[in-house]
């Protein structure tokens, strides 16, 4: 009696095209396709990929509540004892569909479900603590390795079988806790803890620290007619030329560019290297992403006292955690200098 | 200050007609100790029963436990028991195997009082499943409130905890701890090197204000108190008790300080202790800035440390007030440590905390309390006649109501790992 | 992808119209592309107006 499987993938793993087919709809396809062939490979006799289902990641992100509900709809027809999604890496529409459609799966369709991605994935901090994610590297490269892990665990889900710690498993941390009992008092786990603090050496806290501390809502003092607005985006936006060479994929540089005297933006005069979405529409018109035109009209209408002339920008795809921190805080050092009261962001 | 604690290690007790140490056993006059006892008018019915280890027994409406010691030079409990004088300078008996149970009879909706298991897999939890307890039992007498109610059976405790311990007056103890620390400043040459590290011991939570009889630092209530240096010694011979509300705190773990003992085992050796500071948790936001700003003055400036323990007592305010202390603590460039207790309810790592200091980053747990345990049948029921009958059969329960599977001073060894 | 937004605490998010063009549509003529923009910038600025206590998704009804 083999196991029944379903994949899901997205339009690109489904090989059904890059970011042009980024809006396709969810639908399903007999057989193991594209990626899936992998999670065939690895089940080997365990199990039959008995349909892949895709969807467009921009549908996806568009979509969310749509895209779940009806991919659902299609994996149920399928009637499998497992669903496969992913591995997502670093994709983030993909690994935030894939993490939302494996809890959808097991609550409604009461079905194991499991997917694996990056730990930046944005879809790691929305969905672990519903589903099994597996640790994944940021692309495919090992993506056999980490399928065949991705199935095996999977298989113990359909088989009822005891899941590892997330060490073990190599999974991310579902964030249950669970009473054991140490093999040293807590006293002296402290003891032990505090002189590796002060000695500067490595410890590892028993309690983990939130993810995303929460920032304190700044408020605007100053009425909107009497404040200075900066545009900031991370959709990309560079001059022709890309002069300061901000990176398509894993930015580690941003860009500050003069808008003074402008009240639009000439698309000859501009490019997009981001990788992470279809830039043409806002390489044909970059108002698309910033809003330069409108924002100006505001201003010369007294809706808002200054469009500051300085807009900001970098790429926003695969970024790291640090790295967007850090330019954040740059940029916003930059503009509080500037006598910036607030900032209007585009993000992709 | 220099204190011995001579220690008698306990193997079995029983009834007597005369309290005496007899090699490993321990004779108990029942009959003497209750008419001792039962002199407090506020106390009617008093009862004692002794309870062993392996036994299928079950103590209920568990209010605290409390460890025999009797000063062989000096007040014993001072200011609470005896009058008020410097502890921990001096010789101090101990026994080892006993404890003395306090139950509280009068609460009536005993969700929040413990149980203690002396058999099964509950028992292995806490050390008092390990031990010979003398549980005590007593009534209020008429016209008698709360706070005298407690006060009296914890005074009653803490007299039959020196009865016991007294009986080891005439023999050789098993084996004798010195515990010795010079002023904080006097540290010598060659031992300068050492990490100085500081214990922050928040002594009382001010979520309840204490009664005026509610003795805990050398019998006073605490209600104002800001933070102050004491000597660790002071805290292993009696001068600190648990007041009358403690969640997974008991009298014995901090007569047995396990964070105390911890700094001391390693003094002069991977560290220099460095001293204590105690705190009380404040109810209010601006008392809790101010408390924790003093507390970082005494150990960074005063105490001259590098680092810091922290412990608290209590809920969820202690635990952020614990918190900033040490937020303010690591501002003056102390590093810290903190022994925190899950407080999820739910299971979700997410809620284990409560803060989020950055520096505050070192936190070793002590499990969580709301996680479910269940207790298995028992033969027979102490301290809580009134509930036996739910008690003697199978009861769902946590942890946090297996007194002594957790103990916020880092007694034990239960820890909530998170997967 | 207001969900992320909303995980990593920023604290005022307006929902835009889609990825690839967040403040326009190409199937919109160019005046009603505009008149779109208008609006979601005059959202944002109302946002920034709105004192918030934690992140906060506006949406246009």
């Amino acid at each position: 009696m083999t196991t029944r499987v379903v994949c899901f993938v997205n339009q690109f793993f489904g090989q059904l095209g890059g970011e042009e087919r980024a809006g396709l709809g969810p639908q399903a396809m007999d057989g193991a396709v594209g990626a899936a062939r992998a999670v065939q490979q690895a089940l080997g006799e365990a199990g039959t990929v008995v349909a892949t289902v895709v969807c467009g990641d921009n549908y996806a992100a568009e979509h969310p509540e749509r895209a779940v509900a009806e991919l659902v709809g299609l994996i149920g027809a399928a009637k499998p004892d497992l669903v496969v999604a992913g591995p997502a890496f670093l994709a983030g529409r993909y690994g935030v569909v894939c993490g939302a459609l494996c809890a959808a799966v097991q609550a409604q369709l009461n079905v194991p479900a499991v997917t694996g991605m990056h730990a930046e994935n944005p879809g790691v901090e929305l969905h672990r603590r519903q589903v099994h994610i597996l640790r994944t590297g940021a692309e495919a490269t090992r993506m056999l390795e980490e399928v065949r892990r991705l199935v095996a665990l999977g298989l113990k889900l359909v088989r009822g079988e005891a899941v590892g710690t997330p060490a073990v498993e190599g999974s991310f941390p579902r964030g249950v806790t669970r009473n054991v009992v140490a093999a040293e008092s807590a006293a002296d786990r402290a003891a032990a803890m505090l002189l590796d603090k002060l000695a500067g050496r490595p410890f590892t806290s028993e309690v983990p620290r939130p993810a995303f501390p929460s920032v304190p809502a700044a408020r605007l003092v100053k009425t909107l007619e009497g404040a200075t607005i900066a545009l900031v985006t991370d959709g990309g936006l560079v001059p022709r030329g890309n002069p300061d060479g901000i990176e398509a994929l894993n930015a580690t540089r941003y860009g500050a560019y003069s808008i003074e005297g402008k009240t639009s933006l000439d698309a000859a005069q501009y490019d997009n290297p981001h990788r992470g979405y279809d830039t043409s529409w806002v390489k044909q018109d970059p108002h698309r992403l910033v809003p330069v035109d409108v924002a100006r009209e505001l201003e010369q209408s007294g809706a808002i006292g200054k469009l500051h002339e300085t807009v900001y920008s970098t790429v926003g795809v695969a970024t790291t955690l640090a790295h967007s921190a850090r330019m954040g805080k740059e940029i916003a050092d930059k503009l509080r200098e500037a006598g910036v009261d607030a900032v209007i962001l585009t993000s992709t | 200050m220099r204190l011995e604690l001579r220690w008698s290690d306990v193997q079995d007790m029983a009834a007597s007609t005369v309290t005496r140490l007899s090699g490993r056993r321990l004779e108990v006059d029942l009959d003497a100790l209750g008419v001792l006892l039962a002199a407090d008018t506020r106390l009617t019915g008093l009862r004692l029963d002794l309870v062993h280890p392996g036994e299928r027994c079950r103590i209920g409406r568990v209010f605290d436990v409390i460890a025999p010691r009797a000063r062989l030079d000096g007040e014993d409990f001072p200011g609470v028991l005896g009058a008020v004088a410097r502890a921990g300078d001096g010789r101090t008996l101990a026994l080892s195997g006993v404890a003395v149970v306090v139950t509280d009879q009068q609460m009536d909706g005993v969700g929040t009082l413990a149980v203690i298991d002396m058999a099964g897999p509950t028992a292995a939890l806490s050390a008092f499943g390990a031990s010979h307890n003398l549980v005590l039992s007593a009534w209020p007498a008429p016209g008698t409130g709360r706070s005298e109610y407690l006060a009296a059976v914890r005074l009653a405790g803490l007299k039959a905890a020196v009865h016991l311990a007294w009986a080891a007056r005439d023999v050789e103890p098993d084996r004798v701890e010195v515990f010795a620390l010079p002023p904080s400043p006097r540290v010598p040459a060659e031992l300068g090197h050492l990490p100085r590290v500081a214990y922050v011991f928040q002594i009382h939570s001010h979520q309840r204000p204490t009664g005026l009889d509610e003795g805990i630092l050398y019998g006073d209530p605490v209600r104002r108190m800001l933070p102050t240096v004491v000597h660790p010694n002071e805290v292993l011979d009696g001068a600190v008790l648990r007041g009358f509300m403690g969640r997974s705190v008991t009298t014995w773990a901090t007569q047995n300080h396990p964070v105390i003992r911890a700094l001391y085992a390693r003094h002069g050796r991977t560290l220099w202790f460095a001293g204590v500071v105690v705190t009380v948790a404040q109810a209010t936001e601006p008392e809790r800035l101010r408390s924790a700003f003093l507390t970082a003055g005494l150990v960074a400036h005063t105490l001259g440390a590098d680092g810091a323990i922290f412990t608290k007592i209590g809920g969820g305010a202690p635990h952020v007030d614990m918190a900033q202390a040490a937020s303010h603590c690591e501002k003056l460039g102390v590093r810290t440590t903190l022994l925190v207790e899950d407080m999820s309810t739910d299971g979700s790592a997410d809620g284990m905390l409560l803060f989020d200091f950055p520096s505050v980053d070192a936190l070793v747990n002590v499990g969580s309390s709301h996680e479910p345990l269940t207790l298995p049948p028992m033969d027979r029921v102490v301290g809580a006649d009134d509930l036996a009958p739910r008690l003697l059969g199978e009861t769902p329960a946590t942890y946090g109501t297996l007194c002594g599977a957790i103990e916020q001073v880092g007694a034990t060894r239960v820890m909530a790992e998170v997967r | 992808m207001t969900p992320v937004a909303v995980m990593v605490g920023a604290n005022r998010i307006v929902q835009a119209a889609g990825i690839i063009h967040p403040l326009g549509n190409a199937d919109l003529t160019p005046d009603e592309e505009k008149a779109l923009r208008r609006r979601i910038v005059e959202q944002a600025l109302q946002a920034l107006r709105t004192e918030v206590a934690r992140p906060t998704v506006f949406t246009r009804e």
